[in-house]
């Protein structure tokens, strides 16, 4: 992997990124023990591409994205990002201080477009909001840029006075990637930007947000667990599973020759649209394990069915099997696993 | 026993309203299908469609200001003396002693989340050795055997302990499993799964989708799946009815509403799902518009305004009915026949 000092393609790269919580108990809160809930996860993203972390809940996945928007300080590792002046920064290291005029060149969407807007503000205040704070304090300008802003999004300007109670579920989205975009960021991390929308409007928003990164070169962190929704997105996937990336590819390559035995089960688990694929689909024994106590070796061998007594005992390593393809399994090279096909 | 090509559950043009200060919302409005002994009826639609109020109905468990102003729901059951009667679940008294047999005894409910339908302040056992009391009439001792039997029938390992713990001490997909058990209680002859694995993972899914499977086959259940996931649909059902806006829009054999199907807005939701098998970084074909707020329903056809079809001067005026279009499927829509 190249890093982003000497790349100027690389948006954002992570290395070796670690996030533990600590578990007190008792009445003196006494640590007793850690949850690796990011444990050891690299991978780089190219200016303009989509990368999606795709995962089952309690994976890791959205503590990592919030890691790199430093919502959560990372216990260990770097988050180099390359800023608006083209200069490389380690998001996990800066102080507080210097990262605020970072935020406005990473912006976050959320998953459930009820909660993430305040609904006693009109979408005036909350598309303005990110203005007036950086600095945009001429009320006439920040009108005709919200306007401009929901515009872009495929809202009415005149709705600019209502308030959120007003909009359905795919528009309050829509207001929330407009607040997104009010500061021209280059980095967007959607966390599950579409699972709480209705199918019908699943679709608008995924189309809406690949014409806006065709439009301004956004670079997407997306993160998901919906393998159908991720591969209509995404130019490269990563597979998390109890803290780890368990294997990273090309989109196309992930999704038709997967390496990981979990990647398998998961492409195998999701339900066809089409009864005359009902499936010989290979359905896991047991349930994820827990990141406060992962099992030894390899965390997914108490599931896998193709474990070996190496893998018990021996944490495998995230290995490069083809160029841009990663797999953390012992037996990545020798086995033939079953794919989806386009 | 009555042939068995009697449907057990028959479901006619049922409507329930709901009375607001601001107006009515007309939640279901002439819903009709079917379900039969051993195969599955799934209910798909979007929000508001009026899928779950279908379920409340038919085990009138409808809050306040609902109630079913029309229509009929038929049950077909074991009478005392060995013969099948039906009962009209529609007519009985929502607080009655007849529907409190029904739900649980014949009819057997499993929510989305099991986390708040659940009791949070007894034991998985406390409920299941109630439900299994109610309908069997067993003591204490041997219904608390039989409701570790169902548990270990769901997949729940190490039963015996499991059935002294409480909800919060389960995982998701074991709360899921729990609940299920809770629901075959009783041995219901008809399943209603509102949503059963939306809240779960789908490597956990598969797993609960494989064990209503396994449990229809072995004691020949009907289930009624309702759901928004139409790969669900496709895995799981023998039929499928579509609804939009509370209204049946076509209903028919999975095949048939997979591969042919013919309302505008069942073919136009089959091309907007994300597909697993789609090409990379693909856009998907959309529905324009919104699903309409219930206060603001269109007039005529429910969907004439997102509709591609749209013939001014009919869709708009007139109340497309339900017609049959080949065997077993039905559409509601004036491009198969003028109103």
């Amino acid at each position: 992997m190249m890093g982003a000092g000497t790349s100027p393609d690389y948006l954002l790269e992570v290395r070796g990124l670690r996030k533990y919580f600590p578990i007190h108990k008792g009445f003196l809160r006494k640590l007793v023990g850690q949850v690796r809930a990011v444990d050891d996860v690299s991978f780089s993203i190219e200016r303009g591409q989509t990368l999606a972390l795709v995962g089952e809940s309690g994976c890791g996945k959205t503590t990592t994205a919030r890691c790199i928007i430093r919502a959560h300080a990372p216990t260990a590792g770097q988050i180099l990002f390359r800023t608006d002046a083209d200069t490389v920064v380690d998001v996990a290291q800066l102080p507080k201080r210097q990262l605020r005029p970072l935020r406005r060149q990473m912006q976050m969407i959320f998953q459930d477009p009820y909660s993430s807007l305040n609904p006693r503000k009109t979408l005036l205040d909350i598309v303005g909001e990110p203005l007036l704070v950086n600095g945009l304090k001429n009320r006439q300008e920040r009108v005709a840029r919200v306007a401009d802003l929901l515009r872009l999004v495929g809202l009415q300007p005149e709705y600019m006075r209502r308030f959120p109670h007003a909009f359905s579920g795919g528009q309050r989205q829509r207001v929330g990637i407009a607040r997104a975009l009010a500061l021209h960021p280059s980095l967007i991390v959607a966390d599950e930007p579409v699972s709480a929308l209705d199918v019908s409007v699943q679709a608008q928003i995924l189309n809406l947000l690949q014409d806006l990164q065709a439009q301004f070169k956004l670079t997407y962190l997306f993160v998901a667990h919906d393998l159908s929704v991720v591969k209509h997105v995404s130019d490269r996937v990563a597979v998390m599973y109890v803290g780890q990336i368990v294997e990273s590819a090309p989109t196309e390559a992930l999704y038709t020759a997967p390496k990981h035995p979990y990647t398998e089960s998961l492409l195998s688990a999701v339900p066809k649209p089409d009864p005359r694929l009902r499936a010989q689909r290979i359905v896991l024994e047991g349930e994820v394990a827990d990141p406060a106590h992962p099992p030894s070796g390899c965390h997914f061998h108490p599931r896998c069915p193709y474990v070996l007594p190496v893998c018990r005992t021996e944490p495998p390593a995230l290995e490069a099997i083809a160029p841009g393809h990663f797999v953390r399994c012992h037996r990545a090279r020798e086995l033939t696993l079953r794919g989806v096909g386009s | 026993m009555a042939a068995a090509d009697q449907p057990i559950l028959n479901v006619r043009d049922l409507r329930t309203y709901f009375f607001r200060e601001e107006g009515t919302v007309k939640a279901v409005d002439g819903a009709s299908f079917e379900v039969f002994a051993g195969r599955t009826v799934g209910i798909v639609g979007e929000s508001g469609c009026g899928k779950t109020v279908t379920a409340k109905s038919i085990l009138r468990i409808v809050e306040r200001p609902g109630r079913i102003v029309g229509g009929q729901i038929y049950l077909r059951r074991a009478a005392h003396n060995g013969q099948e009667s039906t009962v009209d679940l529609a007519t009985l008294d929502p607080d009655g002693a007849e529907i409190r047999r029904i739900r649980g005894g014949d009819i057997a409910l499993v929510f989305q989340e099991p986390m708040s339908s659940i009791s949070p302040v007894h034991t998985i056992g406390n409920q299941m050795v109630e439900t299994v009391q109610l309908h069997t009439g067993l003591g204490a001792s041997a219904a608390r055997e039989q409701a570790i039997e169902m548990l270990r029938l769901v997949g729940i390992p190490k039963p015996e302990r499991r059935i002294d713990e409480y909800a919060f001490q389960l995982s998701g997909g074991l709360r899921q499993r729990a609940m299920i058990a809770l629901a075959l209680g009783g041995h219901p002859r008809i399943l209603i799964a509102d949503e059963p694995t939306t809240a779960l993972d789908v490597t956990t899914q598969a797993q609960i989708l494989d064990l209503l499977r396994h449990l229809q086959a072995q004691e020949q259940m009907a289930i009624v799946l309702i759901t928004h996931n139409l790969g669900v649909v496709a895995e799981m059902c023998d039929e499928v009815v579509v609804m939009y806006l509370g209204r049946v829009v076509e209903r028919g054999p999975v095949d048939a509403i997979f591969h042919a199907p013919k309302h505008p807005y069942t073919r136009m939701l089959l091309r907007s799902i994300p597909s697993i098998h789609a090409a990379v970084r693909t856009k998907l074909p959309t529905i324009a518009g919104s699903i309409p707020h219930p206060f603001n329903r269109p007039r005529g056809c429910p969907f004439h305004p997102r509709c591609p079809d749209f013939m001014p001067g009919v869709c708009d005026q007139n109340e497309p009915e339900l017609r049959a279009v080949s065997e077993g499927q039905a559409v509601s829509c004036f491009l198969y026949g003028a109103p």
